[in-house]
């Protein structure tokens, strides 16, 4: 029989639907920022070139929000698009935003909500690449910063532990995934024989 | 020719026992709001028995890789081997298609986030590096729970942490930051359940309308 909805429109209802997760994601990290930069920044120029960091990412969630609630959600690409911008705005916070930079930074929990929000949102395939990414430029951020972390023990447990539990999410996010989308198929009737005259 | 419904889903046949009769739809596509919760707790059990396995799994590597001293690590090996043990007894349920009573998953859950404060009590409140355990916990019940129980569940967390972390003396700028993170993470949990709960009701419903549909146009070409 000819299933009533395809694959293709399937994976624009998830993005449809599910975006307003990636956009609240991305409003919390945005709140949690401005608290850190109000709060912490020591000197007017310093809170300048943060601030300059944030209004961007306002901006963008502004759009994202608006076209939402317009009902004209953005498109695949562009959502994926903008959600690299929101891990590499992570990374060079945890980077450079003050001392102590890279493992030290407290700042790497940001990765969390986006992790989560894009293995709701994207299929597997894209979610799965996602997550590690994140893994290797976490990775990477703590090594540039102090390469001596794998020396020690401590650290080296430390953020294993990070990693671990940031696969974590995204794989549980992308378990998640799969299964709502069976849940969905089978309340739709996919795989069902339509009832035939007798 | 009769109805022939094909259901892929071993979950299927324990859907059923959450949910009562309704004319016209077969019983595993039946799931009203009551029975609701119900189903997403069977069907979200494994992402937390997953969840709880990577725990345990990445808590006994953590434990045996850097050991602490001996009586702070039998105790640590006993509490892993504990939870390991609960979860087996979760895990078989699903195997073997029984369904578990409500009241379990949702303490079993409460059990996880204790054991995760207990273990950030013991190192050092804000200091201790087992802060990240609480987002895989999170995200497992979120997924699952109705949305009071995991804003209860969420806001304890909250509290209770924001508590640790003052009393033992942190940043109360990184603690806030840690605390809306917390949240951010239940909030997405939950609002994607709701979301996917809104998504199978309408498909439920535009199905229904169509297999009435086919119904009446069945019954007037027969007649």
């Amino acid at each position: 029989m000819t299933e009533l909805r395809s694959a293709a429109q399937e994976a624009a209802e998830d993005l449809f639907f599910g975006q307003v997760v990636i956009i609240w994601a991305r409003w919390f990290v945005i709140i949690s920022g401005v608290i850190v930069v109000l709060w912490s920044s020591n000197n007017t120029s310093e809170l300048t070139t943060a601030v300059l960091m944030v209004v961007p990412l306002i901006a963008i969630n502004f759009f994202v929000h608006g076209r939402y609630l317009m009902e004209r959600p953005i498109n695949q690409n562009l959502l994926l698009g903008l959600s690299l911008v929101d891990i590499i705005v992570i990374t060079i916070i945890v980077l450079f935003w003050q001392e102590p930079n890279g493992y030290l930074s407290p700042y790497y929990i940001f990765y969390y909500p986006f992790l989560l929000a894009v293995a709701f949102v994207f299929p597997v395939r894209v979610s799965v690449p996602y997550t590690l990414l994140i893994l290797i430029l976490y990775s990477v951020a703590c090594l540039v910063t102090d390469s001596s972390l794998v020396a020690d023990p401590y650290q080296l447990e430390g953020l294993i532990i990070r990693l671990i539990t940031m696969a974590t999410v995204g794989g549980l996010g992308a378990f998640y995934w799969r299964i709502q989308r069976g849940r969905r198929r089978a309340a739709a009737g996919h795989g069902m024989k339509a009832p035939a005259s007798s | 020719m009769s109805h022939t419904f094909i259901e892929d889903t071993s979950q299927t046949e324990r859907v059923k026992k959450a949910t009562p009769d309704k004319p016209l739809l077969p019983e595993w596509m039946k799931e009203t709001k009551e029975a609701a919760s119900s189903s997403d707790l069977i069907y979200g059990q494994p992402v937390i028995v997953a969840m709880r396995w990577i725990l345990v799994a990445s808590g006994l590597l953590l434990i045996l890789w850097n050991p602490d001293s001996l009586s702070v690590m039998r105790v640590q090996i006993l509490v892993i081997l504990l939870l390991a043990l609960a979860n087996f007894y979760l895990h078989a349920q699903l195997l073997m298609k029984r369904p578990v009573i409500d009241e379990v998953v949702y303490v079993s859950s409460a059990v996880d986030l204790i054991l995760v404060t207990v273990l950030i009590l013991i190192g050092n409140g804000f200091e201790s590096r087992l802060l990240v355990y609480y987002f895989p916990a999170i995200v497992s019940f979120s997924v699952v729970f109705p949305t009071v129980l995991t804003g209860t569940y969420v806001g304890s967390t909250i509290a209770v942490y924001g508590l640790i972390g003052l009393i033992s003396g942190g940043d109360p700028m990184i603690i806030l930051t840690r605390l809306l993170i917390i949240a951010a993470v239940g909030t997405c949990g939950n609002l994607y359940l709701r979301i996917e709960r809104s998504r199978r009701k309408e498909a439920r419903e535009s199905q229904e309308h169509l297999m009435v549909q086919i119904r009446e146009r069945q019954a007037s070409t027969a007649q």
